[in-house]
């Protein structure tokens, strides 16, 4: 007889891909500290620690709810593009509009593009990967077709979304706790949160027991959509502007980041915790790349073999 | 059609038809299930069990005829309104989320939640183990399906049907994949629900079990009833006669004992914590069964022969020569044929045609410059539907619409095109109704007749008797005995105490 089930579980926690996370991440923080003098500055702490996650962060967590459902999302990067050009042009036209007013534009059409891509893959049956590809392109056409290059002028009292902070505490910090908690919540202890593991694990049980198939990874992809969108929101407001190539590399980011935190690519397994942490193993490791002055092309290359590794990694656990 | 008057039935058809385009599944089918029997349900592949089952659980709507559950005409639109109504169904396949809980699994869609919409793990952690409590089984309610036993698993299953209180629990051939001790405790739990009332609807190909648990049944051919009858008024020959509409003088081949030179020895095979120093021989003109309980090593063994699975030490001599087989290429080039238990994930490849499905392994034969000559292909194919009767449209048809005999005899044909001399097959009827098993016996016969030797893993020991020449058993990965029926035939007895050994100790695995 071994351990009780329960000291198992935890310790099968520890190993499984969720909790190996941090494990890396903090090896991979000293790795950082020891190679750059830097790195330790407090502006590039706060740089890696407090402003990039935010934005990727809430792709990633779209991302997650997307492929926990069984699905893939490549068309993030160019739909972020589209949402920062369309505020930044509107708020060039009419800069008076009211910042809230703009947020919930935003928001509304984050998920309707999330909608869209839902329809696609789930009403009209093409796969996820092809449909969002596609939609990458028409994305990024209609981004670049509306805004041919990057444009500022976006006023404070949007920007206060990434620049204010409540009793020191930065704004967007908040917001996007708020965010994770609302995401964990609605993942592991909701109804539909089981549905969305279970539509991706298995969707044939999933039908037998009568969910809805369908509408659940429907849902999972506008969920999707409205993160994207949380995230343009956050980058608009921290850039002052936007522009047609702002979310170039996203799409790759988020997948890398959820696959490094344990969200299984073929759907059904993974949490927003795991998620959370493979954006900072990401956050870090581009961050060392910078500051050891890496040619880009470099970085490239390596954000590649990453994304192949963590993928190869997963499959192995799996099998 | 039935003229039974059965008022008390808690469920019952009348008349009900199926239609398929092209096909009647179903014809004018009536059956009563009474509260609290066990009703078993036989009938060859495609007779229209599974149809049957469909409907009753509100997979598929019947074209005509209606359903009276609890004294009410019914309509189940889909399988959650059946459930809704008291009449679940556990699938052939289970319908587990294998990365689930267990209690995830139980409430699956109808998860119990706070009024603040969060999930109410406490009540239901307190639903399931009342509900484990009740049909008398411990289970760690925390655990993941995919870390459960088979036997586990399907008692998830029926804890999650019960928890809808199902007043009718069909049961799709629940014993394809248990031990005979798993069958046991599987046995004890349906009769633990039927004391409780419920009806338990049982379909098998297995008529032993069906004469030990049902109270009556229910024969199907072709889409019809044939007839229902108490299992204590009838007998095994009887219902195959029912279900196949002749008389089975001989359900297995005679054994035409010509025994020849020794095609395969065995000897020193070790592979740790699995196999212990195994050492038998296989001879031309001989099936020699192997028999054994699940865990006992038999398919390592196999596998180590072919070279799938790799032993710590193995001496193999293949018609008096030493092989070694590193991988299942020096297998096949040892002129050994394989089928495996599972054929749908080992055995067919689903979507392709069963021409491809035949040629896929010798389809080096059909090459000139490299281009596959179509026309031979096509030859050789027919040659072999018509010589092992392959039930087949045309040879374009995809192999997983064919019924599980006709892909075992697809599998049989797809070695024999490399003529092998020794083939192992494992549970060469395993679903495959009872017509189709003896046109397999049949084929084995005349492959070992023709000088050939087979090896067979069975989990069936009816047809390890009836089909071997010899049978060797295994326990925990040793050989506990190798028995020749050319004298005598084995009893089931005979084997089962080999099997379990003389201590009839019973080790739950725990790992």
């Amino acid at each position: 007889m071994s351990s009780p089930p329960k000291t198992r579980r935890i310790l099968k926690g520890l190993i499984a891909p969720e909790g190996l996370v941090w494990i890396i991440l903090a090896a991979l923080i000293v790795v950082s500290i020891f190679a750059s003098d830097l790195f330790l500055r407090p502006n590039n702490l706060q740089n890696v620690f407090l402003v990039q996650p935010v934005g990727r962060g809430l792709a990633a967590l779209g991302q997650a709810m997307i492929v926990i459902a069984g699905g893939i999302d490549l068309s993030v990067g160019s739909m972020i593009s589209l949402l920062t050009s369309l505020a930044a042009g509107i708020f060039q036209q009419h800069p008076g509009l009211s910042p809230i007013l703009i947020v919930l534009l935003l928001v509304a059409l984050g998920a309707a593009m999330g909608a869209i891509n839902g329809f696609i893959v789930v009403y009209m049956r093409v796969a996820p990967f092809m449909a969002t590809l596609a939609m990458m392109l028409v994305y990024q056409g209609m981004a670049l077709f509306y805004a041919k290059r990057t444009m500022g002028g976006v006023p404070k009292g949007f920007r206060v979304i990434a620049d204010g902070d409540i009793l020191g505490i930065p704004l967007p910090i908040i917001l996007f706790i708020c965010v994770i908690v609302f995401c964990w919540l609605l993942l592991g202890k909701t109804r539909f949160g089981k549905h969305l593991y279970a539509v991706g694990a298995d969707s044939t049980v999933s039908a037998l027991s009568g969910i809805n198939v369908k509408r659940t990874r429907f849902l999972a992809y506008l969920l999707g959509g409205i993160l994207f969108s949380l995230s343009a929101i956050f980058l608009t407001a921290r850039m002052g502007g936007g522009g047609p190539k702002v979310g170039v590399g996203y799409e790759l980011d988020s997948i890398t980041a959820i696959v490094i935190g344990g969200v299984a690519l073929s759907g059904g397994a993974g949490n927003v915790f795991g998620a959370f942490g493979g954006v900072l193993i990401i956050g870090v490791f581009y961050n060392l790349m910078n500051l050891l002055s890496m040619n880009s092309f470099l970085q490239t290359l390596l954000k590649g073999l990453v994304l192949i590794l963590a993928v190869a990694f997963t499959f192995k656990k799996k099998k | 059609m039935s003229t039974e008057i059965t008022p008390d039935a808690i469920l019952e058809l009348k008349g009900i038809s199926m239609s398929f385009p092209g096909v009647k599944a179903l014809n004018d089918v009536s059956i009563a299930f009474l509260p609290g029997e066990v009703h078993a349900l036989v009938g060859e592949n495609g007779a229209g069990k599974s149809t049957m089952m469909k409907i009753l659980s509100g997979v598929y709507q019947a074209t005509e005829g209606s359903l009276v559950f609890k004294g009410e005409p019914v309509l189940f639109k889909n399988p959650q309104q059946a459930q809704t109504a008291g009449i679940s169904i556990i699938f052939q396949e289970f319908s587990l989320i294998k990365n689930f809980t267990v209690i995830e699994n139980v409430f699956l869609n109808r998860e119990h939640t706070h009024p603040l919409g969060f999930l109410d793990r406490k009540k239901e952690r307190q639903v399931a183990l009342d509900l484990l409590k009740e049909i008398g089984f411990e289970l760690d309610v925390d655990a993941r399906i995919e870390d459960l036993t088979v036997v586990q698993q399907q008692v998830v299953e029926i804890v999650k049907a019960l928890s809808v209180t199902a007043s009718v629990l069909i049961m799709d051939e629940p014993s394809a994949v248990l031990t005979d001790k798993e069958l046991k405790r599987l046995f004890e739990i349906i009769r633990t629900l039927k004391n409780r009332g419920v009806t338990v609807i049982y379909i098998s190909h297995m008529l032993e079990e069906v004469f030990e648990i049902a109270d009556r049944v229910t024969v199907m051919k072709d889409g019809q009833v044939v007839g229902t009858k108490n299992t204590c008024d009838t007998d095994k020959p009887n219902l195959i006669r029912m279900m196949v509409g002749r008389e089975i003088t001989a359900y297995y081949p005679e054994r035409t004992s010509t025994r020849g030179k020794k095609l395969l020895e065995v000897k020193n095979l070790t592979k740790k914590k699995a196999l212990e120093n195994i050492a038998f021989d296989l001879h031309e003109g001989e099936v020699l069964g192997i028999a054994g309980l699940a865990d006992s090593g038999r398919n390592t063994m196999v596998h180590c022969i072919l070279g799938i699975d790799s032993a710590d030490s193995c001496d193999l001599q293949v018609e008096g020569k030493p092989a070694a087989m590193r991988s299942i290429h020096d297998a096949i080039a040892g002129r050994i044929g394989f089928i495996s238990e599972d054929r749908k994930n080992f055995g067919i490849f689903g979507p392709m045609t069963v021409k491809d499905n035949i040629t896929i392994v010798d389809l080096h034969s059909f090459l000139r410059l490299g281009f596959i000559r179509r026309k031979k292909e096509k030859t050789a194919t027919t040659d072999q539907i018509l010589q092992l009767r392959i039930k087949v449209s045309n040879m374009f048809q995809r192999a997983d619409t064919l019924s599980g005999g006709n892909q075992q005899k697809m599998l049989l044909s797809r070695w024999l095109l490399k003529r092998p001399r020794i083939f192992i097959i494992c549970e060469p009827t395993r679903g495959i109704d009872v017509g189709a098993k003896m046109e397999i016996y049949r084929i084995m016969r005349d492959l070992v007749s023709a000088g050939n030797g087979i090896i067979m893993i069975s989990s069936e020991l009816p047809e390890v008797i009836g089909v071997s020449d010899r049978i060797m058993v295994m326990k925990s990965g040793r050989v506990a005995g190798i028995i020749d029926q050319a004298s005598e035939r084995a009893s089931e007895e005979q084997i089962m105490s080999m099997a379990v050994g003389h201590r009839f100790s019973i080790t739950e695995e725990e790992k």
